[in-house]
């Protein structure tokens, strides 16, 4: 038999329903997010699987974006906001009390929407959550800036500058200069709010050509209003609406043949 | 799931273009009916003219896949659709290939009505005549069936092939059996052999695009699967093994 499936980057799909605890990279289960008296999700569960990139698709206000913020806890900040349920990152709930969320945060990075590089050098930027942990050896530095640099696809672009301002780089550079500093430190899992909202459509194919390389070493979870996006980078794609995740599949069937109602009229641009 | 809400998208200009689009595939499939079913009268009743008809048509029918064509090929190229969209728009693509193909083998049914028969070869005109119906039957089911994409007419016009294939079968043992008979005979034989395979080939494009609507309904592709597995897809209960 000779496979006629074009060798595009998209994995094989998973049973999502049934991953094993080698295939799990986070597990949710039953999450519930009230803002005081709103409930902004609704008792969530699902299992993003390990190295692999997972979109979060939804019109405004339906939590996507609130759910990828529970990932690594950004949530915290809010003070109104009360979280139950559980995320496991290693069978481990990040919920738990005994949990440095730091070092949470260290496995779990995130990039948002605007690229937010710091006031520093290039190079500055990239070692910064080295230097925080206490690293400062020259040559473990240098080493780590041309690794990161390169995975978040921008070390031929800057190796002749490394010292220039941050600020001095396009749009589309910062965005994965603010990348390569998530990866400088490693993270298991990548949390990338609307990466490319900002950012011309050039710029845009870059970082989504990244993010297929990106997840052979890490797990990617990123949220997007281009749907069109979520179907090119995406390996499995959740639909959620208002606070609901409404269907959870491979991205090919997703995009194809959906099985809920919602789903379908959210991505074909229908009337609700 | 709805099938046909294409009036429902926010953009008001995508409705616009699946209507039309939709609209011109009726069309081309409404000339498409009208060569076969003409081109069947011009068999029967002998109809030189009505026969030179068809054959003059058969241009607007290829205009009209070029069209619809370049219409998908714009609609896929400016609103990238995806799931119920995206279906309807390959179902379009691939049943107008078979539409066209359908135009194609009436135009040669009329180039047999152009031949004189003599009163012994009249006997196979009216076999030519009964199969010409069931897959005209056929064609017109289809053709309706996508109209209102509806799953249970085009399960249904799927499984009138059987019939369709069992008439030209006869046939072509009737057609053997005058030739070894008579051989002077033969020429004008096989012609009516042709048009019968036309007609036989005609009902397999039914088939066809039948599968196509239940690919849009279901999203299953159900060429060359088993019957039973068919029969599942449309959620029918499983066909008797003969």
């Amino acid at each position: 038999m000779i496979s006629v499936t074009p060798t595009n980057n998209q994995a094989e799909s998973l049973d999502l329903e049934n991953l094993t605890a080698d295939q799990t990279a986070l597990e949710i289960r039953n999450l519930n997010l009230h803002y005081g008296d709103a409930q902004a999700l609704h008792d969530i569960s699902m299992a993003i699987p390990k190295n692999r990139v997972t979109a979060f698709i939804g019109p405004s206000g339906c939590g996507k974006s609130t759910l990828l913020r529970c990932i690594n806890r950004m949530n915290d900040l809010v003070e109104i906001c009360k979280i139950t349920g559980e995320i496991r990152l290693h069978e481990k709930n990040i919920y738990d009390k005994d949990v440095d969320v730091a070092e949470l945060r260290r496995r779990v990075g995130m990039v948002f929407q605007r690229p937010n590089p710091f006031p520093k050098s290039i190079y500055e930027n990239v070692v910064y959550g080295m230097r925080l942990m206490g690293v400062n050896d020259r040559r473990t530095l240098d080493e780590v800036v041309e690794r990161s640099l390169k995975g978040a696809a921008l070390w031929e672009e800057v190796k002749d500058r490394l010292n220039a301002s941050a600020f001095s780089l396009s749009g589309g550079q910062q965005q994965r200069l603010v990348i390569a500093r998530a990866i400088a430190i490693e993270p298991e899992v990548l949390l990338l709010d609307e990466p490319t909202s900002a950012l011309d459509p050039i710029s845009t194919l870059t970082i989504e050509e990244l993010i297929t390389e990106l997840k052979e070493k890490y797990t990617v979870v990123i949220v997007t209003h281009n749907m069109q996006q979520a179907a090119r980078v995406s390996d499995q794609t959740a639909f959620m609406y208002m606070g609901k995740l409404i269907e959870y599949a491979d991205t090919n069937t997703l995009f194809t043949t959906p099985t809920q109602k919602q789903t379908e009229d959210y991505i074909t641009g229908r009337y609700g | 799931m709805d099938k046909l809400n294409t009036g429902r998208h926010i953009s008001g200009k995508f409705n616009d273009e699946l209507d039309a689009v939709r609209t011109q595939v009726m069309n081309m499939g409404g000339l498409v009916e009208q060569q076969l079913r003409d081109s069947l009268v011009a068999i029967e009743n002998s109809d030189h003219e009505l026969a030179e008809q068809v054959l003059q048509r058969d241009y607007k029918i290829n205009a009209l896949e070029v069209q619809i064509d370049e219409a998908c090929v714009q609609i896929i190229a400016k609103r990238q659709p995806a799931a119920s969209d995206l279906r309807l728009i390959i179902a379009i693509f691939k049943t107008i290939a078979d539409l066209e193909r359908i135009g194609d083998e009436a135009e040669r049914i009329a180039r047999v009505a152009l031949e004189s028969f003599n009163n012994d070869q009249q006997q196979f005109l009216v076999s030519l005549e009964n199969l010409g119906q069931q897959v005209l039957a056929m064609l017109h089911g289809v053709l309706d069936a996508f109209a209102r994409m509806d799953l249970d007419s085009a399960y249904e016009v799927h499984q009138m092939d059987a019939q369709a294939d069992r008439q030209y079968e006869g046939l072509t043992r009737q057609l053997m059996t005058y030739m070894m008979e008579d051989p002077r005979g033969i020429p004008k034989v096989m012609n009516v052999l042709w048009s019968a395979r036309s007609l036989e080939r005609i009902g397999d494009r039914c088939q066809n695009i039948a599968e196509y609507i239940i690919f849009f309904v279901k999203g299953k592709d159900v060429r060359h699967v088993s019957p039973e597995s068919m029969a599942r897809t449309v959620g029918r209960p499983q066909p008797d093994t003969e």
